[in-house]
């Protein structure tokens, strides 16, 4: 077991999603508590929790609330980002699945904080499923009254629009999502002025990823004082891991912040696939530095642990790699798609990324010269905060992390004209 | 009124204000691609970071989007911002094919300029540059290079918040992003599509009329002002310069004609912008040209023709003149002084909206297509045009009057340009010089009054108007 549960906390049964066992398991009561709360003081809560971001950046969710001034008359907006674009990350599917109801209740309470009464969920044009699933618990939720009219009792009314997304990695980037939802190409925006204060159609929008959304649930039923018991003190609450890469139990887990790593992959994952050994691991999603299997031995699953690290454990996409996988092919992978991804905007990532692209295939096709170790250095470099959104650091982060670890098999590979591990990237029996 | 320092000077902005509007204020120069006074901030092209002090260190981003704030320290030019601005060079010339040899944009280039500037190494890349288009009409008019395009999308902006046609858009991703028309075919449409090519920082978007024509070096802008409408934008007409000038033979035409036309920025008029028929300036004033005088149709001396015009005068009872809106504000005085007094002035429309043509807009075209009607009227009047039916001389100063409407029996002396047929039916015709052959001014509708300048010199036959009406006044006046 990973610790305690908070989203992952029953048993998924072929109908475990719809609203009638949603309420079973006492779903939408936290509701009639929050509406009988002041707006201000759900976000009091939200703030006490320390609830952190789940989409990557662990961006405290209180604190973004709290820019947000809830102003009657004024439109605001939610979003809840469901893109689930980085490479390695399938959580929020999860939860879209088998959740959708804690997701659509959740909403309704963090709309009901920020004075919104327009929400949006934009979802990854990839799911299927998780569309299916939360667009049936909207129509469910409109039926029971709760959606599209003043919830009995109270004068607060909330719509929520499914937005299926056209398939770009920055539509997850929050500015670009809003861009994409106004029917443009999802070009992320310059900062200032922050989405809170003008974003969706220019109105003040709160963009929160799909889990930090589903927590906000749990925390107003339990109470932040509840909330921060599980966790660490500075990461509280869970964390949805999925795990992927040469592992023997692939999947989501629900882990409890503070929960040893190693142990978590040797005995809650089943250790690596095939009886292999860890070579490393990506912490959360492709744009977090990889640790080493020495490097994660002491570390627990928590912020504080891992930052300093020099990782993240970013939005919980962890990739765990086996001994004897090459890591230029590994990099060559990571490469071509942020190439593939890049949406052209700015010039750093738009040119950068087609370049370190090259660069390793002409490594991979045995022509790499020394001197491209550097480069991919130096356009890492060129690309650290210089970019609009935050991709072009991230595909800098990714190189840089393998590059710093691994450089021996990319110098072999350049003098050799081969791979120091044949090139492998599978992990056979 | 926040104060900041930009590079050890502390200057005051005004509130609201991004470093880069604080700073061309105040004269201090931030190098910029994809930024245009005009159009909104997209902070894509990257290479207008500053740095600015802080607590911890130096930080450094884009000027474009950076809110001023008070007690700012601001450096265009650390350490740091070099280092910056170099990488960003580097990034942008990654895929550029740098065909200066070939490209028409060669001598006015930003990407040149801030080449030697900023960067001024070559290439650390080892690996073939992308390949795009290299030839993709984006309409009849505009021809784009899509290798040469930085993708600073100042043209896609241009036709979402000036011209308003939506005419262009990026498509693809990364490295492959290409600037495209949109489908409907909008874009061919705007009248002001042609503003692309000047707003383009580098050579990818080029006019067919001036493709391949001359090295932009050859040739030099005279301060000009469009006839094409009452709006009278102010534009720089580009001619082949003297010292450069063709010398083969039967090159005249080379060398005496515009080659191109583009806005000349003026707040007061037109802003950095003018219209399509501004740009084809060189095909509305290269019609063919009167040159010889004529008495009843026959080919007559300058001299010749200006005793018997003056005989007319001098003759007349009734005489009616009809002068030009075409006419600079010069030939309208020196007509007043002249002749004002002798004759019943009218001021005509010399031209009428073409069939096709946008006849008015909300940006800047004008329905009134002639540059000089507030001038004319503003020294003769605005009273309807009616010949009288008693009128025994009728002097008709420019084209678009229809003679029918002249009385019977009335002796004619016309002024015009150009070839017409109208000109034959004068009892004495003039050629005069047109607004490429002297200086002069036109006062456009709202009352404002722009200069232009003398390009070529005119033909041996041809008369300046401001000259003729003297002579034509008698002993008072030439004699």
């Amino acid at each position: 077991m990973t610790g305690r549960k908070l989203i992952m906390n029953f048993e998924v049964t072929p109908t475990s999603h719809t609203l009638a066992e949603y309420k079973a398991r006492g779903g939408y009561a936290t509701l009639g508590k929050a509406l009988k709360m002041a707006p201000a003081d759900i976000t009091k809560e939200v703030t006490a929790s320390g609830l952190l971001g789940h989409g990557g950046a662990a961006f405290p969710v209180g604190r973004k609330w709290g820019v947000m001034k809830p102003n009657p008359g004024e439109i605001h907006y939610l979003c809840a980002n469901a893109d689930e674009g980085e490479p390695g990350t399938f959580k929020d599917r999860w939860i879209l699945e088998n959740a959708p109801h804690l997701l659509v209740e959740s909403m309704l309470i963090t709309s009901y904080a920020l004075g919104v009464r327009h929400a949006f969920v934009y979802i990854r044009g990839e799911f299927d499923l998780p569309y299916r699933r939360i667009q049936g618990a909207i129509d469910e939720a409109y039926a029971a009254g709760l959606l599209g009219k003043p919830v009995p009792g109270t004068d607060f009314a909330l719509d929520i629009v499914v937005y299926r997304g056209a398939g770009s990695y920055v539509c997850g980037e929050a500015s670009g999502l809003i861009t994409s939802i106004e029917g443009r190409k999802p070009y992320p925006r310059n900062r200032p002025p922050r989405l809170t204060v003008r974003g969706l159609f220019q109105k003040p929008t709160v963009i929160n990823n799909v889990e930090s959304l589903a927590n906000i649930t749990g925390i107003i039923r339990m109470g932040a004082e509840e909330f921060r018991k599980v966790g660490t003190a500075k990461s509280p609450g869970t964390q949805l891991v999925s795990i992927s890469g040469h592992i023997a139990k692939p999947g989501v887990y629900e882990v409890e912040y503070g929960y040893p790593w190693v142990k978590f992959l040797d005995e809650d994952c089943g250790g690596m696939l095939h009886g292999a050994k860890l070579k490393c691991v990506v912490p959360g999603g492709i744009s977090t530095k990889v640790l080493t299997r020495a490097e994660i031995e002491p570390l627990t699953l928590c912020h504080e642990s891992v930052n300093p690290a020099g990782s993240g454990l970013g939005s919980g996409g962890m990739i765990a790699i086996a001994e004897g996988t090459c890591m230029v092919r590994f990099l060559q992978v990571l490469l071509r798609f942020y190439h593939h991804e890049s949406c052209g905007q700015c010039t750093p990532c738009r040119e950068g990324m087609g370049w370190m692209h090259k660069i390793i295939d002409r490594i991979v096709a045995g022509k790499g010269v020394p001197e491209d170790i550097e480069r991919l250095y130096a356009i890492s470099e060129a690309n650290d905060g210089t970019t609009i959104c935050g991709m072009g650091d991230a595909a800098g982060y990714a190189t840089v992390g393998i590059l710093n670890k691994y450089r021996d098999e990319f110098e072999y590979w350049i003098a050799n004209g081969r791979s120091k591990l044949d090139g492998r990237l599978e992990c056979r029996a | 009124m926040p104060r900041l320092t930009i590079d050890g000077r502390e200057i005051e902005a005004k509130a609201g204000q991004t470093v880069m509007e604080a700073a061309r204020e105040h004269g201090i120069f931030i190098p910029y691609f994809c930024w245009h006074p005009q159009l909104s901030v997209p902070g894509n092209c990257r290479i207008c970071v500053v740095g600015v002090d802080d607590k911890g260190g130096e930080w450094v981003d884009i000027a474009c989007n950076m809110p001023v704030s008070e007690g700012m320290v601001v450096h265009t030019n650390s350490e740091k911002v070099r280092a910056r601005r170099k990488a960003t060079m580097q990034f942008i010339t990654l895929n550029h094919p740098v065909d200066c040899g070939i490209c028409d944009k060669a001598g006015e280039c930003t990407l040149q300029d801030y080449h030697y500037e900023y960067n001024g190494e070559r290439s650390v890349s080892v690996d073939a540059k992308v390949h795009a288009t290299k030839h993709h009409d984006l309409s009849e008019r505009i021809v784009l290079d899509n290798e040469r395009c930085i993708q600073c999308t100042r043209c896609v902006r241009f036709t979402r918040e000036v011209s308003k046609s939506n005419g262009l858009g990026m498509i693809s991703r990364a490295d492959h992003s290409l600037v495209r028309a949109a489908e409907d075919g909008s874009f061919g449409r705007d009248p002001y599509s042609d503003n692309v090519i000047d707003i383009c920082p580098v050579g990818a978007l080029l006019s067919r009329s001036f493709l391949h024509k001359a090295r932009v070096w050859y040739l030099k802008p005279t301060a000009s002002v469009c006839p094409g409408c009452s709006r009278g934008c102010t534009v720089n007409l580009w001619h082949r310069r003297p010292e450069w000038r063709l010398k083969a033979p039967g090159m005249r035409t080379a060398n005496e004609s515009i080659d191109r036309v583009t806005p000349l920025e003026n707040p007061a008029v037109n802003g950095p912008w003018i219209c399509n028929k501004g740009r084809d300036l060189a095909a509305l004033l290269g019609r063919a040209r009167a040159e010889v005088a004529m008495l009843k149709g026959r080919p007559a001396e300058l001299q010749g023709a200006i005793a018997r015009a003056r005989a007319l005068v001098a003759s007349a009872r009734r005489p009616v003149a009809v002068v030009s809106s075409w006419a600079s504000n010069e030939e309208l005085a020196a007509f007043k002084a002249s002749l004002g007094a002798r004759f019943a002035t009218f001021v005509k429309a010399d031209c009428q909206p073409e069939p096709g043509e946008v006849v008015e807009d909300a940006l800047l075209i004008r329905a009134d297509k002639n540059p000089n009607t507030a001038g004319a009227r503003a020294l003769f009047g605005d009273a309807p045009l009616a010949i009288p039916p008693d009128a025994d001389l009728v002097l008709v100063w420019g084209e678009g009057l229809d003679f029918g409407l002249i009385p019977p029996g009335a002796a004619i002396i016309h002024l015009n340009a150009w070839l017409a047929p109208e000109n034959g039916h004068a009892d004495v015709f003039f050629p005069v010089s047109i607004q490429t052959e002297r200086d002069g001014h036109y006062t456009n509708f709202a009352g404002v009054t722009s200069a232009f300048a003398k390009c070529f010199p005119k033909a041996a036959g041809v008369a300046d108007a401001a000259a003729l009406f003297p002579a034509l006044a008698g002993a008072g006046g030439g004699e």
